[in-house]
C-alpha cells in the first residue's frame, strides 16, 4: 500500500494509513509515553499518558488508538500535552501506595542499596553483597564499623520491633569477602587518557578515586599523612576501626591502579602545579582544625584539641594527659577522645557537655559504652574558665546550665544558671567541640561565610575551572563519613563528565513512599535484632583491641532475613517512575485519600499489590485476550475499582500457576513473582 | 364522558393509583368510562384528573386527593362540575401548557399510553407508512431538512449520524435508543416512554428503515420500571399490528425490537459504554475512533439516538422537515423539552421552541421563584453542564448561545436555584455525583474528579486554603483534555461555570469562612438573640444534642462546642430569636 | 471449592428464558436478583458457567452496576433521592438524618435486617422533592423529622410482629 506522509514534532515521517500514531512515532524513534498499551492486546485508553495534539483537532488524542492521516501534523510535547500527561502521572502518584526504594536507602546519604545487599547476605552470597555495596561505598568493612547508620534510624523494621543491624551486616559481608578466595574485584573501563589529582585520601577522596579509576581515568591521591584514610585513619581510634581493616581496604583501591602519594602536603605552589599537570583536581582535604572553646585558660599547657589528640594517638604518640581528664563536647569525636583517654591510663575521665544526653549528637551506643568504661558525664555544664598553675592546667571551672524552650531548630537551647559554678580538678582538657577547614595553601579558593570551601552542591564545582571540591572541607563542614563518601561519588561523576566533555546533570530521582504505621505490621512475626558480641568493659578498658567481635554467620544471615523488603522489586524496570522522572512531575501535587490497598495472594505464584496498581488493566486483558482464561477481573467502579482474581474451582488456580504473563506485562511493581 | 387519570410516575408518586381505585369504586355500575393517560408535564399539580367528552377535554382537576373521588364521579354523572371549583385548574396554571409548543410531547398526557388504538386515533403510525414508500435516502434528506439535532446533549445533527450508519458496511446494523436518562434532575425520557411509547417506536422504526437496521434496541434505566412495562406492552401491540417484525406492512423491510434494562450506572449514557453494557459487560467507555456508526454493538454499525430525538421523528415525517425547521433559531431548529425543577413555582415538563429565553421559561411558564425568594442561577445539562447566573437570564435557548455561557443544552435538566443555594455546594454536589459515577477506567476522570471533589469538600467544610481555586482550575483543564469519554471531559463544567460566575462565593468560603447562602453548616454559627428570647424552652427541648442551656423565662444560650448546626432550634423557635451567622 | 448453598434449580427457568449468551449476563443477573433478593456467589458462578463467562468477569459486572447487591437486603429498602431538585430542597440533610437514625451508611443494612439504606440517582419525582422511597412507595416533601417519624412507625410495626 502507498505510504502517507505526516509530521511528528516537526519531523517528516512515512506510514501506512490506518496505523496508529504511537506505532509510527516509535518506528521513527520518537517515544510517546504510555502505560496501558501493549502491541499484543486491544487498545484500551485508560492511562491518558500517550496524549498528543493534532493540528486542526480541538481535542487531544490518544496516540495508542488515533490513526494517522495524510499530512497530519502531530505534536507530542506542547505545553497542553505536557500538562495533561503530567496530570495523569501526578494523579496516579497521588493514588499510589508503595515504596520505590526502602527508607533505609533513601536516608543513606550515598543511597546504598541496602535491601539489595541484605538479600545477598541472607542468601550467604557475601561477595555479591559487596558488589552491590561497592557501587556506593568503596570501604565497606571500615564504614560498616563506624557509620552512625542513618539507614537504621529509618528502617521500617522498627515498626515491628527493632531496626535491622544494617551497618554491622555491611562490615560482616565485607570482612567475609576480603577473607574469601575470590573477593569481589570491580571491572575497569578502558583508559580515557585523562588524569585526575585528588588532594586528600579520606573517605571523600578515596571514593572519588575509586569511581574515577573504574571509569578509566588515571588517578593520583595526595595526602599529607603517612597512611591513607584521613579521619578514618587518624581520627577514629583503633578499638572502633582497626588500622589493619582500613589498610586492607585502601590497599584494594591501590591495587586497582590508583597512585597513592603519602606524606605530600599540598601548598600553594604544589596546587598550581597540580592544576597544570592534571586534567582535573579534586580538593578533599577534610576539616582538621579544631574549634576553640573560647574561655580563658585555653592557651595553658595540658589543653588539647580532640582532633590533635586522636591523631597523635593514631600516629603512635601518647600525649601527656595525666590521671584526670576533662573532655569537652557531646559528639562522636568527644566520645572517641574520652574512651581513648581511658585506654591511655587516665583514671578519671569526664565529659563536659552543655546539654543533656538526649540532645547529645554522639551515637547512643558510644555514650553507653563510654559509661561502661567508667567515663563520668557532666551534662548541663560548660567550661567558664580553665584554671592554671605554673602555666599548666589545674582545674576547670564549670558553669551550670539549664535548658530553655526549644528554638526554631527544635533543639532546646542551654542557658547559664546565674552564679552556679563547679570546680573540677583536672590534669588536662581535651576540647572536641567541632572541626574547621584549613584553607592554608588554597587561598585562591572561594570560601563560604563560615570559612568553608565553597563548592556547588549539585556539581562540586568551585570558583576555578577544573577544580572540584567535596567532603568535610566544603560548604556545611564536617559531617559523617558516609556523607563524605556520597560527595566523593558525586564529584567523581561530575569529573567524569567534565573529562569526557559531556554536560553533567545530577540525576533527580523521584520516589513514591508509603505511609505506614505499626498497625500495618501488626501481623508480622517478631524477630529480635541481632546483638553484636562485644568484649567486656573490663577487658577492653586498657587496650585498643576492637570492641566488637563480629557476627557469626548464622547471626548475620538471620539478621539479614529480617529485612521487610520495603523497596519495590520493580524499581529499575518501572515505567511509571521512569516517566515521573523524565517528565519532572511533582509527586505531591495532588493530595487526597488513596484507594483501598490490599495484597492478593490467591494467585499462588504471583503476589498482587493493589497499592501499586494504577488500573491500566494490562494483567486483566492479557489473561483474557491472550491466555483466554480471564481469571483476573476488575472489581467495583470508579475510584474504588480494584483488580482481583476469582477462582471457582481449584483447577483454575492450578491453571493460573505457570503462565506469569500478567507479571511480565505489568508496567509497575504491582505484580511480583513469589515462587 | 370519560374520566382520565394522569398515571405517569409523578402522578403515581403523588397518589394517582389510589385515586384511580377510588374513582373505580364509586363509578362501579355507573355508565362512566375510566381511562388513563401519561404525564402532561404539570408535575406541580399532580395528581391530575381530566374529564373528556369524546376527544374534547372539558375539565381538568388538580392536586386531587382520594377523598375527591366520590364528588368527581358524582359530578361527571350529573354533568355538573360547579361544586368542584376548588380543585379545578386555575387560568394562571393553564398558562403552563398554553405557552408551550409540543412536538416530542404531543401525545403526553393526552392519549392512553397502553393503547395502540389511541395512538393511531391521534395520527400514529401514519409516518411509518409514508416512510416505507420513500427511499432511505429521502428519509434522511427530510430529517436533514428539519435541522433536528441529537437531543441527548451533544447536539450532533441526526441526519449525519444516520447517514454515516447507512453508509457503513456491516452484516447487520442496529438502531439503539439511549433511554439511560441519568442526569439528576432530568426525567423527560421517562415521561415520553411512560406517556407515549408508540411515538418512540415509530421514530425508531423510521430510523431503522433509513439506516437499514435489522434490530432496534432500547436501553432503559432500570430505575424506570413503569416505562419498561409500558414500552414492553407497546412493542407487543406494535408487533401484533404488523409494525415490527418480518416484512413490515408488506414493504419487504424487516426489523425486530427489544428492550434492555440498564442496571444502574450513569456512565452507560455515554454511547460506547452503553454498547459495552448491551454486550453484557462492565459499562466502561471504549476508545473513539472507531465510532459506533462504523463499529458499535457487536462491532457492527450502530446508530444511537436518545428518546426525545426519536419522539420528534414521526412528527417531522408527517408534517415535513420544513415545518420543524420553521421553529427555532438559525443554528437550532425545532423544540426542546426541559424538566423544570428546583426553586421554581411550577415544576414539570416543558417543551418550548428553540430561541425562547431562559427568563421566559422560568418566569412565564415556571411562574417564577418559590416563596418570593430571588433567583440566583439555573443549572442546565446536569453533571456535564453548568450554572447560568441572573445576568444571563435573557440568553436564548439554542445550542450555540447556551454553550457560550459555559453550560450546555444537555438532555434537558433545568434546575432553578435561589439565594439559599450555595454555588460551591452545588459544584460539590455535581462532583460528588461524577466521582461516584465515574466508571474508573481512565486516570483523569477516576482520580481527577476524586481530587476535585476532595478540594470542594474541603472548601465547603471551611477548610479551604489559598491555592485551592488555582488547583481546581488546573484540574478542570487537564481533565477536559485527558479524560477518555464525554462524561469525564465535561465533568469539570459545573465547577468551571460556578468559578466563572460565582468566584466571590468561593473566595468567601476560603478567606472569610462564610457561606452567604447559609447552606454550608460547617461555617454557620447559631446564636440566640437575648432581646427576642422569652425563655420558652422549646429550643432546648428540641435540641438533639442538648447544646442549649437556659431556665424557663430566662434567655437561653447555645454551647458552640456541642452544637452540631442542625438548625432545629431556629426551626422551632416561634419568636425568631435564633440567628444564623 | 465454593460451598453451594443457594438453591440453584431456581435459575433453570431463567436459563430457559434467556439464551446462554454472554450478552445476556446483565439481564440474567437481574432475574437472579429478583429470585434470591441478592446475588450469592454460587449463583454468580453458576451463571458464569452457563454463559461461559469467567467468574472474574461476572463479579466484575455485578460490582460495576449499582443495582446489584452482593449481600441480602433488608425487609424495607429505603431509597433516598439524590437528584438535583432534591438536592436543592435539602436531600443531603434528609439522608444524613436517616443515616444517623438507622445507624448505617448508604448501601448497608441494619443489623436486625429490617432496613437497607440506599442513596439513589434521581427517582424522577422532582416536583415532590425531597423524596424517599420505601419499597417502591414514594414519600415526598420530606423534612428530616417527617422521614424519621415514618421510619419509627415501621420500626414499631416490626417490633410488634
Amino acid at each position: 500500500m502507498d505510504k502517507i506522509k505526516l509530521f511528528i514534532d516537526g519531523k517528516e515521517v512515512l506510514g501506512t494509513k490506518g496505523e496508529t500514531i504511537l506505532n509510527i512515532a516509535a518506528e521513527n524513534g520518537i517515544e510517546i509515553p504510555n502505560l496501558c498499551h501493549s502491541k499484543e492486546l486491544k487498545n484500551f485508553g485508560a492511562c491518558g499518558v500517550c496524549l498528543v495534539e493534532i493540528e486542526g483537532n480541538p481535542k487531544l488524542q490518544r496516540a495508542c488508538s488515533a490513526a494517522i492521516e495524510d499530512n497530519m501534523i502531530i505534536h507530542t510535547d506542547t505545553k497542553r500535552v505536557k500538562n495533561a500527561r503530567n496530570a495523569a502521572l501526578e494523579l496516579i502518584m497521588s493514588d499510589h501506595e508503595g515504596d520505590c526504594v526502602g527508607p533505609c536507602s533513601l536516608n543513606c546519604p550515598a543511597h546504598t542499596d541496602v535491601q539489595g545487599y541484605l538479600k545477598k547476605i541472607a542468601e550467604g552470597k557475601y561477595s555479591e553483597a559487596v558488589e552491590i555495596i561497592k557501587k556506593k561505598i568503596p570501604l565497606p568493612a571500615s564504614i560498616g564499623r563506624i557509620c552512625p547508620h542513618p539507614c537504621e534510624a529509618k528502617c521500617r523494621r522498627r515498626l515491628v520491633e527493632e531496626p535491622i543491624s544494617i551497618a554491622y551486616l555491611k562490615a560482616f559481608a565485607a570482612d567475609r569477602d576480603m577473607e574469601s578466595d575470590s573477593p569481589f574485584v570491580p571491572d575497569i573501563e578502558t583508559g580515557s587518557g585523562k588524569n585526575v589529582a585528588i588532594i586528600g585520601g579520606g573517605p571523600a577522596g578515596l571514593s572519588a578515586a575509586y569511581r574515577l579509576i573504574l571509569s578509566g581515568h588515571s588517578v593520583t591521591v595526595f595526602d599529607s599523612m603517612p597512611e591513607m584514610g584521613g579521619m578514618l585513619r587518624y581520627g577514629i581510634p583503633e578499638y572502633r576501626l582497626p588500622k589493619s581493616v582500613l589498610k586492607k581496604e585502601t590497599e584494594n583501591i591501590k591495587k586497582l591502579g590508583v597512585i597513592f602519594e603519602n606524606n605530600k602536603k599540598i601548598g600553594r605552589e604544589e596546587f598550581s602545579v597540580l592544576k597544570k599537570e592534571y586534567d582535573a583536581v579534586l580538593i578533599a582535604t577534610g576539616a582538621w582544625k579544631d574549634m576553640k572553646i573560647g574561655c580563658p585558660g585555653e592557651e595553658l599547657s595540658g589543653v588539647f584539641s580532640g582532633i590533635d589528640f586522636l591523631r597523635e594517638i593514631n600516629i603512635g604518640n601518647v600525649p601527656k594527659i595525666g590521671k584526670k581528664v576533662a573532655v569537652v563536647g557531646g559528639g562522636n569525636t568527644a566520645m572517641d577522645a574520652c574512651r581513648t583517654a581511658v585506654r591511655c591510663g587516665a583514671e578519671e575521665v569526664y565529659v563536659i557537655y552543655r546539654r543533656t544526653r538526649a540532645e547529645a549528637p554522639a551515637e547512643d551506643i558510644e555514650i553507653e559504652e563510654a559509661i561502661e568504661e567508667g567515663v563520668i558525664f557532666k551534662f548541663l555544664t560548660n567550661p567558664a574558665e580553665i584554671i592554671g598553675e605554673n602555666g599548666k592546667v589545674k582545674a576547670v571551672k564549670l558553669q551550670i546550665m539549664e535548658l530553655d524552650e526549644a528554638d526554631s531548630s527544635g533543639r532546646r537551647k542551654p542557658v547559664p544558671v546565674d552564679g552556679k559554678f563547679e570546680i573540677l580538678e583536672v590534669d588536662s582538657v581535651i576540647a572536641a567541640i567541632g572541626q574547621k577547614y584549613d584553607s592554608f595553601g588554597f587561598e585562591e579558593m572561594e570560601l563560604s561565610a563560615k570559612g568553608m570551601l565553597l563548592a556547588d552542591e549539585k556539581n562540586c564545582s568551585t570558583n576555578i575551572e577544573g577544580v572540584f571540591a567535596a567532603g568535610d572541607a566544603t560548604n556545611k563542614g564536617a559531617s559523617i563519613a558516609i556523607a563524605a563518601i556520597a560527595e566523593g561519588n558525586l564529584a567523581a561523576a561530575v569529573i567524569n563528565a567534565y573529562l569526557l566533555g559531556v554536560p553533567f546533570e545530577k540525576a533527580e530521582h523521584r520516589y513514591s513512599e508509603r505511609n505506614v504505621t505499626e498497625k500495618d505490621y501488626a501481623e508480622k512475626e517478631k524477630a529480635k535484632r541481632a546483638v553484636m558480641p562485644v568484649k567486656s568493659p573490663e577487658s577492653r578498658r586498657h587496650n585498643f583491641d576492637e570492641v566488637i567481635n563480629g557476627f557469626s554467620e548464622e547471626q548475620a544471615r538471620n539478621e539479614a532475613k529480617r529485612c521487610l523488603e520495603c523497596g519495590c522489586h520493580d524499581y529499575g524496570e518501572c515505567k511509571l517512575i521512569r516517566y515521573a522522572d523524565e517528565n519532572r512531575i511533582n509527586m505531591r501535587k495532588y493530595k487526597g485519600v488513596k484507594h483501598d490497598i490490599f495484597t492478593e495472594k490467591e494467585l499462588v505464584s504471583i503476589e498482587r499489590d493493589q497499592g501499586k496498581c494504577m488500573l491500566c488493566g494490562l494483567c486483566v486483558r492479557v489473561c483474557d485476550e491472550k491466555i483466554g482464561k480471564s481469571l483476573l477481573g476488575f472489581r467495583g467502579r470508579g475510584f474504588k475499582t480494584a483488580i482481583k482474581p476469582e477462582f471457582e474451582h481449584s483447577e483454575d488456580i492450578a491453571d493460573c500457576r505457570n503462565c506469569l504473563e500478567c507479571e511480565k506485562i505489568c508496567p509497575t511493581g504491582a505484580l511480583k513473582i513469589i515462587k | 364522558m370519560r374520566i382520565v387519570i394522569g398515571e405517569g410516575s409523578c402522578g403515581i408518586a403523588a397518589g394517582a393509583i389510589k385515586i384511580h381505585s377510588a374513582i373505580e369504586k364509586y363509578a362501579a355500575e355507573k355508565d362512566i368510562e375510566i381511562g388513563i393517560t401519561g404525564c402532561n408535564g404539570m408535575c406541580f399539580l399532580e395528581p391530575i384528573v381530566d374529564i373528556y367528552d369524546g376527544k374534547e377535554l372539558i375539565k381538568r382537576f388538580v392536586r386531587v386527593s382520594e377523598s375527591d373521588a366520590e364528588r368527581i364521579v358524582n359530578a361527571v354523572e350529573n354533568e355538573d362540575f360547579s361544586s368542584l371549583s376548588d380543585i379545578e385548574i386555575s387560568d394562571e396554571d393553564k398558562n403552563f401548557l398554553d405557552l408551550q409548543t409540543r412536538i416530542a410531547l404531543r401525545n403526553c398526557g393526552k392519549t392512553d399510553p397502553e393503547s395502540i388504538e389511541d395512538y393511531m386515533d391521534n395520527g400514529g403510525y401514519k409516518a411509518i407508512k409514508k416512510v416505507l414508500k420513500m427511499s432511505p435516502k429521502e428519509v434522511i434528506e427530510e430529517i436533514k431538512f428539519s435541522g433536528l439535532a441529537g437531543r441527548g446533549g451533544a447536539g450532533f445533527p441526526t441526519w449525519f449520524k444516520w447517514s454515516a450508519a447507512r453508509k457503513s458496511a456491516g452484516e447487520k446494523k442496529y438502531i439503539i435508543c439511549n433511554a439511560d436518562e441519568g442526569d439528576p434532575g432530568a426525567f423527560m425520557d421517562r415521561a415520553v416512554i411512560e406517556s407515549d411509547p408508540h411515538s418512540l417506536i415509530e421514530g425508531m422504526l423510521i430510523g431503522a428503515y433509513a439506516i437499514g437496521a435489522q434490530e432496534m434496541i432500547v436501553y432503559v434505566r432500570a430505575e424506570y420500571p413503569l416505562a419498561i412495562k409500558r414500552l414492553e406492552e407497546a412493542i407487543k401491540q406494535a408487533e401484533k399490528a404488523g409494525f415490527i417484525g418480518e416484512n413490515i406492512l408488506g414493504s419487504g423491510f424487516s426489523c425486530k425490537m427489544r428492550i434492555k434494562a440498564g442496571a444502574g450506572a450513569f456512565v452507560c449514557g455515554e454511547e460506547t459504554a452503553l454498547i459495552e453494557s448491551l454486550e453484557g459487560k462492565r459499562g466502561m467507555p471504549r476508545l473513539k475512533p472507531p465510532f459506533p456508526a462504523q463499529s458499535g454493538f457487536k462491532n457492527e454499525p450502530s446508530n444511537i439516538n436518545n428518546v426525545e430525538t426519536f419522539a420528534n421523528i414521526a412528527w417531522i415525517i408527517e408534517n415535513g422537515g420544513s415545518e420543524f425547521s420553521k421553529l427555532g433559531t438559525e443554528n437550532s431548529k425545532g423544540t426542546k423539552v426541559f424538566a423544570l425543577t428546583g426553586k421554581v413555582n411550577k415544576s414539570g415538563l416543558v417543551e418550548v421552541p428553540m430561541g425562547m429565553t431562559l427568563r421566559d421559561v422560568i418566569y412565564k411558564i415556571g411562574g417564577g421563584i418559590k416563596n418570593g425568594k430571588s433567583f440566583k442561577a439555573v443549572q442546565l445539562g446536569g453533571p456535564s453542564g453548568g450554572c447560568i447566573p441572573k445576568e444571563l437570564l435573557d440568553t436564548v435557548i439554542d445550542y450555540k448561545s447556551l454553550s457560550a455561557t459555559g453550560a450546555i443544552m444537555g438532555s434537558g435538566g433545568m434546575v432553578v436555584m435561589d439565594e439559599d443555594t450555595c454555588m460551591v455546594g452545588m459544584a460539590k454536589f455535581f462532583l460528588d455525583f461524577t466521582a461516584e459515577e465515574s466508571c474508573g477506567k481512565c486516570v483523569h476522570c477516576r482520580i481527577g474528579t476524586k481530587r476535585m471533589q476532595e478540594i470542594l469538600t474541603k472548601i465547603v467544610n471551611g477548610e479551604g486554603e489559598q491555592g485551592d481555586i488555582e488547583l481546581l482550575e488546573e484540574l478542570c483543564g487537564v481533565i477536559k483534555d485527558g479524560a477518555l469519554c464525554g462524561l469525564g471531559q465535561t465533568a469539570p463544567n459545573p465547577v468551571l461555570t460556578t468559578l466563572r460566575y460565582f468566584k466571590d462565593e468561593y473566595d468567601e468560603h476560603i478567606s472569610e469562612h462564610r457561606c452567604r447562602a447559609k447552606e454550608c453548616s460547617a461555617m454557620l454559627k447559631y446564636s440566640i438573640n437575648p432581646e427576642k428570647c422569652i425563655g420558652c424552652t422549646v429550643c432546648a427541648r428540641n435540641c438533639p444534642v442538648k447544646a442549649i442551656n437556659g431556665e424557663l423565662k430566662k434567655t437561653h444560650t447555645i454551647d458552640q462546642n456541642i452544637c452540631i448546626k442542625c438548625g432545629m432550634c431556629s426551626k422551632v423557635c416561634r419568636f425568631g430569636a435564633v440567628s444564623i451567622g | 471449592m465454593s460451598e453451594y448453598k443457594s438453591d440453584l434449580t431456581k435459575l433453570e427457568k431463567v436459563f430457559e428464558e434467556y439464551e446462554s449468551n454472554p450478552e445476556n449476563l446483565i439481564t440474567i443477573l437481574q432475574k437472579a436478583q429478583e429470585i434470591y433478593g441478592y446475588l450469592p456467589k454460587d449463583v454468580m458462578y453458576k451463571i458464569g458457567e452457563k454463559l461461559k463467562v469467567s467468574p472474574a468477569k461476572v463479579i466484575g459486572v455485578a460490582t460495576f452496576y449499582s443495582q446489584f447487591r452482593l449481600e441480602p437486603m433488608g425487609k424495607y429498602l429505603i431509597m433516598i433521592c439524590q437528584g438535583t431538585a432534591c438536592h436543592v430542597s435539602g436531600s443531603e440533610k434528609l439522608a444524613s438524618a436517616v443515616s444517623d437514625y438507622l445507624g448505617i451508611e448508604s448501601g448497608k443494612t441494619t443489623s436486625d435486617g429490617v432496613f437497607t439504606l440506599q442513596k439513589v440517582a434521581c427517582l424522577g419525582c422532582c416536583s415532590l422533592a425531597p423524596v424517599m422511597m420505601i419499597n417502591g412507595e414514594a414519600y415526598g416533601r420530606l423534612t428530616p423529622e417527617k422521614a424519621i417519624s415514618i421510619l419509627s412507625e415501621i420500626r414499631k410495626k416490626e417490633a410488634a410482629e
